[in-house]
């Protein structure tokens, strides 16, 4: 039994009757899994299994393959961090291997490959999207940095989990500052050993938009459920709003920068032009990475205690606390059983600063159409227009990080409504 | 022929669609006629076979991703357009399959995994059938012997075909990109995730005549159990070899009929090619007229890798106890039951073919008496329809199994007899309330009738027809116009 791995050609000794197949890893512990010659997969219960004979050890094929680098083709370089779209189930074992090696990217999207070369494959860190915080952001963008700023490429592709994708590509659009070339996330939501998988449409629409001219930090990915073109979506306005479609990333109160099909970029809105002033210094992309992380985000709900704001404050010590409010930009007023309008005007005088975003997702706050609006107002709170509460978050923890920014609650208030990566709109349609 | 000499093996693989919701979601098993409410066009592209070899690259090479276009309804939801993780297996679905597998004699396993099966004709939009084997080593005893059933599993339908050509869609859908002229497969989603028992046989059946009687073994057994039934609720594909031939599959061969004729005519073929020595392994489609044409070389073992999106498939022994202790009984065991209560052959074959066996069954304990529920159950319906010149389908929906247990539950208390039944059905019919409709002269008649000269009283010297008029206005309809006819008459002369 012992000598049995995953991969073996095995016979599986129960009391009463004998199984032959490849013996796969553990699904769960305390469960042997078989693959018959039908191609079916079974269990058993470890307890119930006398012996394991192996009938045929496992042979380990490791196949060469060769990329060959076409010299017509530009060159981008992509960061691999996990994720979906970097993981294949390995059938012969059961588990799950790592794509992180051009070679292995070419084995299962050769389509990535047809307008460009993969000159290089960086791998931070593997990490699944909702295990990731603002280290692993600041580690991603000093990778970013280092492919942005070597000449011989063109754009930067990024695989990432969905789950928190958007709070990264906030990240990493106030993160690079003086962006010179495209830096494209994308992602997939159905896993890649699927002939569906969305995939091969979002890689190939990645891959052309690094070697476009649009320099902004874009999500790309489908744009609806058909299989024929996605979206460039401005890294500071995308949310995930979907917890499985492939279009699950939608662009809130801006446009998309462009529809990109596989062969061709059609424009919809203003972007930040590629520098194209070789060798200067003006087109390095420099990194800004300071961050505090004592910041949070709250969704306020109806009849909910202020007191959680003592909780932050007080006993926890946090700098700053992104509400999202409702409506225009409401939260319980001095007429609500549980007030929040005392407790908020306390908190800020002890300096926590306190903003504002919507938790209708979508439009812009106004605090002044309704008296409610205008009693929180008083109480200092920095409504943040029309930028998204995830947005909102990560950039109040980046204007914090600056510490001669964080010690003057004006100059704070100044650069959260400073529009520094698209964040902010004052024109919505 | 001399099929032992020929070394003749034979197996079947039977399909059956269960009756259920479909098997990985809430969404109802229905086949749609009418236009699609809208489409999503997909591509499919290769993937790596299990060893990750590297015949993706190679694939791609050799030419573009193929294109498909899906039709949905507002019947069609995001697990059919491969846009959610599949819900867990169907329960109903799943039941029926453990009881089918307890029919046939087999070992259920009791820790399986659903598989995805690779597909990449478009059939399914994701690129994969889900299916899991639920028993194996079982069997049926047939005339001929013991034939072996080597599995039974159970899987989702595949998408209908509609069309290979360009434009078979609605042009005015919210889909406007699409390109004149180019060659596409479209399908319709409604058939894609309804539950399909497979039965695989082991080549156990030694001549065409075996062959038959155990796909009407089977065929008995699945349909015992919730199953779909009608034209493409069945598939059936035989597999056959002759000595020194090579194995032949065969599609689409469920017809009875056919199973004998189609079997000996590709054996003669296979005499022949084994003659010039040119068998080979290939899938061929069974035709009307029982022989076959080529449908392609026969696929190796198919790929199959786990479904990830879901846990490991747990049978336990407390499920497999509860529905052994409910399976369904076979037809010829019906048969047997419905013969002792004293039904003839003919109202037997009845029950079946108007698939009235619960009805009868539930009535049956209403009223103890086998004739009378027969007569009312298959008989009477049948009589008025033709008698009131109204489709049965409509009287079938009328008189349903409530409406019956009404009329007989006044029969049983003595309210009416066994005669009025059928005039309280036919009043029910033309739409008198249902409590009216069991009220009969003896009872209030004398209501009826006070009423009646009442109207006379007023308004002498009218024609029949006219007081008929009256009469039925002030009952509205709640009294047989037969009967006050006579009553009329009556007063009138």
């Amino acid at each position: 039994m012992k000598n049995a791995v995953a991969g073996d050609y095995v016979e599986v000794h129960l009391t009463r009757q004998i199984y032959e197949g490849v013996l796969l890893e553990n699904p769960e512990p305390g469960i042997i899994l078989l693959k018959l010659d039908s191609g079916y997969n079974i269990g058993f219960n470890k307890k119930d299994v006398l012996e394991i004979r192996v009938l045929e050890k496992s042979l380990e094929k490791k196949e060469e393959i060769e990329i060959k680098k076409d010299e017509n083709k530009p060159n981008i370089a992509m960061i691999i961090t996990g994720g979906t779209i970097a993981a294949r189930l390995n059938p012969k074992k059961g588990g799950v291997d790592w794509l992180d090696t051009p070679e292995s990217l070419f084995k299962f999207y050769p389509g990535v490959f047809d307008k460009v070369n993969i000159v290089k494959v960086e791998v931070p860190f593997m990490k699944a999207s909702e295990d990731m915080d603002f280290k692993d952001w600041q580690k991603l963008a000093r990778t970013a940095e280092k492919l942005l700023n070597d000449p011989n490429i063109k754009g930067v592709v990024v695989t990432h989990g969905t789950d928190f994708l958007h709070y990264t590509s906030a990240a990493l659009s106030f993160f690079l500052k003086n962006l010179n070339k495209p830096v494209v996330l994308t992602y997939s939501q159905r896993s890649i050993d699927r002939a569906s998988s969305d995939a091969n449409l979002n890689l190939q629409c990645a891959a052309l938009a690094a070697i476009s001219d649009i320099a902004e930090v874009m999500l790309v990915g489908h744009a609806s459920s058909n299989d024929d073109f996605c979206h460039a979506m401005p890294g500071t306005k995308v949310r995930k709003l979907h917890s499985s479609k492939r279009d699950a990333f939608k662009v809130v109160n801006a446009k998309p920068f462009a529809k990109i099909f596989p062969n061709r970029i059609e424009i919809i809105s203003d972007y930040n032009f590629r520098n194209i002033l070789k060798g200067t210094s003006k087109n390095k992309v420099k990194l800004d990475l300071k961050f505090e992380e004592k910041v949070a985000l709250v969704k306020v709900y109806p009849g909910q205690n202020p007191d959680i704001l003592d909780y932050y404050y007080l006993k926890k010590k946090y700098k700053g606390i992104v509400l999202e409010m409702s409506g225009l930009g409401h939260a319980p007023t001095k007429r609500a059983r549980k007030s929040w309008t005392k407790k908020l005007k306390q908190v800020q005088e002890k300096g926590l600063v306190v903003c504002a975003a919507a938790q209708t997702v979508y439009g812009r706050l106004d605090p002044l159409v309704y008296s409610n609006g205008r009693e929180l107002m008083k109480t200092g709170i920095i409504y943040l227009e029309d930028m998204l509460s995830e947005t909102a978050l990560i950039k109040l923890g980046w204007v914090l990080g600056h510490a001669d920014w964080a010690k003057d609650k004006k100059i704070v208030r100044e650069k959260m409504l400073e529009n520094f990566a698209g964040e902010l709109n004052d024109r919505l349609d | 022929m001399d099929y032992e000499k020929l070394g003749f093996k034979c197996g079947l693989e039977i399909h059956q669609q269960l009756d259920t919701k479909k098997l990985f979601c809430n969404c109802q098993s229905i086949l749609r006629k009418d236009e699609p409410d809208f489409i999503v066009r997909r591509r499919l592209h290769a993937v790596a076979g299990e060893s990750g070899e590297v015949d993706v690259a190679a694939k791609h090479e050799m030419g573009k991703d193929k294109e498909f276009v899906y039709q949905g309804y507002d019947t069609t939801c995001l697990v059919e357009l491969d846009e959610e993780p599949p819900h867990e297996i169907n329960k109903d679905a799943l039941n029926i399959a453990l009881q089918i597998s307890l029919l046939l004699n087999c070992r259920i396993l009791p820790l399986t995994q659903i598989m995805r099966k690779t597909v990449i004709d478009g059939s399914n939009t994701s690129g994969f059938q889900r299916t899991v084997l639920i028993a194996q080593d079982g069997y049926v005893e047939t005339d001929g012997g013991r034939v072996g059933i080597n599995a039974v599993i159970l899987e989702e339908d595949a998408a209908r075909i509609v069309s290979r050509t360009p434009q078979a869609y609605p042009e005015k859908s919210s889909t406007k990109i699409f390109t004149k002229g180019k060659d596409e497969v479209v399908y319709k989603l409604d058939r894609l995730g309804i539950p399909l028992v497979e039965i695989v046989t082991a080549p156990d059946i030694k001549t065409p005549e075996q062959a038959k009687n155990v796909s009407l073994k089977i065929g008995e057994i699945l349909r015992s159990c919730r199953v779909r039934r009608g034209i493409g609720t069945i598939r059936q594909d035989v597999s056959i070899s002759i000595e020194h031939g090579k194995r032949i599959e065969m599609k689409g061969v469920q017809d009875l009929k056919l199973i004998v004729p189609t079997i000996n005519n590709e054996i003669e073929r296979q005499i022949d090619l084994v003659k010039m020595k040119k068998s080979v392994a290939e899938v061929r489609r069974g035709n009307p007229d029982a022989t076959t044409s080529f449908l392609r070389p026969l696929p190796g073992s198919a790929r199959m890798y786990p479904e990830t999106d879901l846990p490991m498939l747990k049978i336990s022994r407390d499920l497999i106890n509860k529905i052994k202790k409910n399976l369904p009984r076979l037809r010829k065991d019906i048969e047997e039951e419905l013969n002792r209560k004293g039904l003839n052959q003919e109202m037997i074959k009845l029950i079946f073919k108007m698939n009235k066996l619960e009805e009868f069954r539930e009535l049956l304990e209403l009223v103890s008496n086998p004739q009378l529920v027969a007569k009312v159950v298959l008989m009477l319906p049948k009589e008025i329809a033709s008698h009131k010149k109204v489709s049965f389908e409509k009287i079938e929906k009328i008189l349903n199994k409530d409406i019956l247990a009404f009329v007989l539950e006044k029969y049983k208390k003595r309210k009416i007899s066994e005669r009025q039944i059928k005039e309280s059905l036919e009043r029910i019919v033309k739409g008198v309330d249902v409590n009216m409709a069991v009220k009969f002269e003896n009872e209030d008649l004398g209501n009826v009738e006070e009423k009646i000269m009442k109207i006379i009283k007023e308004k002498p010297g009218l024609s029949e027809k006219a007081y008929m008029g009256l009469v039925m206005k002030e009952f509205r309809g709640k009294v047989d116009g037969k009967i006050a006819m006579e009553i009329i008459k009556k007063y009138i002369k």
